[in-house]
């Protein structure tokens, strides 16, 4: 008699069991909250074992040892867990684009070659299914990037939470982009017969590098007209969106690949007296004395990828962030793409194993960007004024097996469930 | 008997070039035979387009021309083993615009004003990119500059191909001279000309796999049509055979020509030449240095293009080159050396070189270790050989066709002159050398 009721009765315990244990986890509304017993992983200080972080309104009040928790305020014990800020992704398409072979779901670029009025923060699309896949392994913010021929646009940093762009927006005019033209060479054509001479092609570089300059020329020229409030001067779009780049209030994002082509993006910056920062930068290394004079900061593509040259050693762009950093380079990383952002982690993860200390990979997935990003007042450690953007592990984040408990972006505790997640639950129920 | 030497006296009639001795002596002169040994001081006898004597002391026919030869080395003509020439729509545009590193050679522009409109093909039925029925030797024109030119290089000779398509159409020897066209061919067809060319994903075949499975389907067909028609000679109580002339052109042809230019293309056209169960050549071959013991292991003879492995004329500077590209740039020139000390069967072939450029090109691979002596050979009777047509043409013997290439040295010495070229018995001196390349030659392409 006892043994038949005692059945039920562990089952019942194990279900409470559960529900208690996850019930903190799954937070509620509120964004004030003590998390407590936590190792703490501030990035822009030593790691605090056993500590407690208070937060209140969606921001970091405090962090330190026993803690008091103000009356009302919840108490989430995360006794063993890591917590650590969020992590930002700084070149994705996301929201801009669902999928790439589907036109009608890609809103990514204009045509033509001069597009700086073009903003990006407007284009989001805050149900993406990308967005909950790619917090739910921390992380809580994307700089997201219109493409195009020259001057795309502009590259808003986003909070991945948020029921309208509005919402979503940190910084909604974080970059202009530029793609740096390049000489188009023969070796990328498919079909040789198209393959433009050397000459021709140079050509038309030059014509568009003189297209760019130009450009900003005019730009200068409307915002002496502006300034001097020149009578009957019509308001342009194009150049009103110069401004900020010009008075080097906005930074200018040049992506470029090779080392050529890097130096002529620096020169170009130089010349027109721009804030500039590195895109892609496949060949940075080379530049890497450069770079670091002029203090330019590099948005690193994947570092998992193959080398752009056959003949550069297999490990060249894992071994390109060591090289950077030790340099003196300011380095994040950026996914460049958009379903692939939840591995930004692992991208860094992949330096480390070929130099980069760790200490550095793990700035450069939060404070750095943070910092390149002119942000770093609002997200990108945990310090006290700053955002809750937080994300609860099990373990180190750049270890693929750790798990990502939980994460809050201004102190809201998100859901982690996700179309990767559905799928997963869908096919293994398959019989 | 009477017939035939009615018949005999009416070619002679019909290939003479009017007027004149069809007889030639060059006298003591060092006669370099390719055949047997290099004979010095000797004489050599022209007449009725054959070579009728070769020696020492031999007496002069009376009414003959005499070429006094001290101080000149008579050869016999130059073979281009694969060629355009005498085909003119086969001129390559921008000479030297196309090829870059490891490529298979490029066909030039359609070869064919009757080749017919590029339609979507669906699979090997439809006979994609398929003319395998055209003949060289239907195509030709004198009006080709390229001939000219050709000779006055020491040509006497070449096996010339339509390239256009997959089954490109079968090939002619031909010898550079003539009044009209039909007096060019020695013999047609020689070959059919295979190329890897895809139909650029718009039609079958569209990737290189397509194209290999086509070519077997083809070959394939082709046996089975043999044995068909075969068959319906004894029409009674079988269907009748549709007749094809894509597969008429491939069972024509005495051998298949195949591109390989890298090691892998070399390996995989040999085994796939096996398969084919018809005779085969290899040509391109500039990678074949690496992989001679598998050639002389298949027995298959090769083409070795004279079109060396360039940086493109109008490449990036800052393009850096792989060294893959690099590797078979420097070590191309090595490969007809390396053929020969193995002794792979191999003749050379112009790729669109220019005629005056060729004797550049064989320099760079006598300095990669290929003795003179075999590269003369593998201009002359190796092409004759490997085209079966070593009975006639190739070297200086009794009977031969006279193609003779009379020079003041050693043939592929820089500061060598041609002085005289005989096709079919017939004299020519070269044109002038025009001003070396790049200043104002155009006019000549």
């Amino acid at each position: 008699m006892r043994r038949l009721w005692s059945i039920p009765a562990r089952f019942f315990l194990e279900i409470a069991c559960v529900l208690m244990c996850a019930l903190p986890l799954v937070g509620a509304g509120d964004d004030s909250f003590l998390l407590r017993g936590a190792t703490v992983h501030p990035v822009s200080s030593d790691d605090i074992p056993n500590a407690d972080v208070l937060v209140r309104n969606g921001r970091i009040a405090g962090i330190g040892s026993h803690l008091a928790a103000p009356k009302g305020v919840r108490i989430i014990e995360l006794k063993g867990l890591h917590v650590y800020p969020g992590m930002i992704d700084s070149a994705t398409e996301m929201g801009l684009s669902e999928i790439g072979a589907v036109r009608e779901t890609s809103d990514v670029s204009e045509l033509g070659n001069l597009n700086p009025e073009l903003r990006a923060i407007i284009a989001v699309n805050p149900a993406s299914e990308h967005i909950p896949v790619t917090r739910a392994n921390g992380i809580t913010s994307v700089v997201t990037l219109p493409q195009g021929a020259m001057l795309a646009g502009q590259g808003a940093l986003i909070h991945l939470d948020g029921w309208t762009w509005e919402d979503m927006e940190v910084e909604p005019d974080a970059s202009m982009v530029l793609n740096f033209p390049i000489v188009e060479s023969p070796r990328l054509r498919f079909f040789r017969q198209n393959a433009t001479p050397y000459s021709e092609a140079k050509q038309n570089y030059e014509q568009r590098i003189r297209e760019l300059e130009e450009f900003f020329e005019s730009a200068r020229r409307y915002q002496k007209a502006r300034v001097a409030k020149e009578p009957g001067l019509a308001q342009d779009l194009k150049y009103e969106a110069m401004l900020p780049v010009l008075d080097g209030k906005v930074p200018l994002l040049i992506e470029a690949t090779r080392e050529k082509l890097i130096r002529e993006a620096i020169r170009f910056a130089d010349k027109e007296k721009v804030r500039m920062i590195l895109g892609h930068g496949e060949e940075a290394w080379k530049v890497k004395d450069e770079l670091k004079a002029k203090n330019i900061p590099v948005i690193l593509g994947p570092t998992l990828e193959l080398p752009v040259e056959e003949d550069d050693p297999y490990d060249r762009l894992f071994t390109q962030p060591a090289e950077l950093v030790k340099a003196g380079v300011k380095i994040a990383f950026g996914s460049f793409n958009t379903s692939s952002s939840r591995n930004l982690p692992y991208q860094a993860a992949a330096a480390v194993a070929f130099g980069l200390p760790y200490a550095d990979a793990l700035k450069s997935v939060t404070l750095n960007p943070a910092q390149i990003w002119g942000v770093a007042d609002k997200l990108g450690s945990i310090e006290e004024g700053k955002w809750a953007d937080i994300m609860i592990t099990d373990g180190d984040p750049l270890e693929t097996r750790t798990e990502v408990k939980q994460v809050f972006i201004k102190g809201k505790s998100l859901e982690l469930d996700n179309k990767h997640k559905q799928l997963y639950r869908k096919y293994l129920n398959r019989p | 008997m009477n017939a035939r030497i009615l018949v005999i006296s009416f070619l002679t009639l019909a290939t003479l070039p009017g007027e004149g001795p069809s007889a030639f002596a060059i006298r003591d002169a060092r006669v370099v035979r390719v055949s047997g040994p290099t004979l010095e001081h000797s004489t050599v006898i022209l007449r009725d387009g054959l070579i009728e004597a070769v020696g020492e002391n031999l007496s002069v026919p009376a009414g003959a021309w005499v070429i006094e030869g001290k101080a000149l080395t008579v050869y016999p003509g130059l073979t281009d083993a694969l060629s355009t020439w005498g085909i003119p729509e086969a001129a390559p545009a921008t000479p030297g615009a196309q090829g870059r590193g490891g490529a298979p050679p490029a066909p030039g522009p359609p070869a064919t004003p009757a080749s017919p409109p590029a339609a979507v093909a669906r699979g090997p039925e439809d006979r994609p990119s398929n003319t395998s029925w055209l003949r060289a030797a239907d195509l030709l024109s004198l009006s080709d500059k390229r001939i000219e030119a050709a000779r006055s290089a020491g040509f006497t000779t070449a096996v010339t191909f339509p390239t256009h398509g997959i089954f490109a159409g079968q090939g002619a020897v031909i010898d550079l001279a003539g009044d009209r066209p039909g007096q060019m061919v020695v013999v047609s067809p020689a070959g059919e000309y295979v190329s890897l060319t895809t139909g650029r994903f718009t039609s079958f075949p569209g990737s290189l796999m397509g194209v290999i499975a086509y070519i077997r389907q083809i070959y394939l067909d082709a046996d089975h049509y043999r044995l068909t028609r075969d068959m319906y000679q004894n029409p009674a109580g079988l269907r009748r055979p549709a007749y094809d002339r894509a597969l008429e052109g491939v069972l024509e042809s005495p051998r298949v020509l195949l591109p390989a230019t890298r090691e892998v293309e070399i390996d995989r056209m040999l085994r796939f030449a096996q398969e084919l169960k018809h005779p085969a050549v290899l040509y391109g071959v500039h990678e074949a240095w690496r992989a001679v013991d598998q050639i002389k292991r298949f027995n298959i003879p090769v083409l070795v293009s004279l079109k060396w492995p360039e940086r493109a004329q109008d490449a990036n500077p800052d393009d850096k080159e792989t060294l893959r590209v690099l590797e078979l740039r420097a070590h191309a020139p090595k490969t007809p050396a390396a053929l020969s000390k193995s002794g792979v069967h191999f003749a050379f072939y112009s790729d669109n070189t220019r005629p005056q450029d060729i004797r550049k090109a064989v320099k760079r691979a006598l300095d990669a270790g290929l003795p003179a002596d075999e590269a003369i050979r593998a201009f002359t009777l190796s092409a004759a050989e490997i085209y079966d047509v070593a009975d006639r043409l190739g070297s200086i013997d009794k009977g031969k066709i006279a193609n003779l290439v009379v020079t003041d040295g050693p043939i592929f010495e820089e500061h060598t002159k041609v002085k005289y070229i005989f096709v079919d018995g017939a004299k020519y001196e070269p044109i002038p050398e025009e001003p070396p390349a790049g200043s104002g030659t155009e006019k000549t392409e």
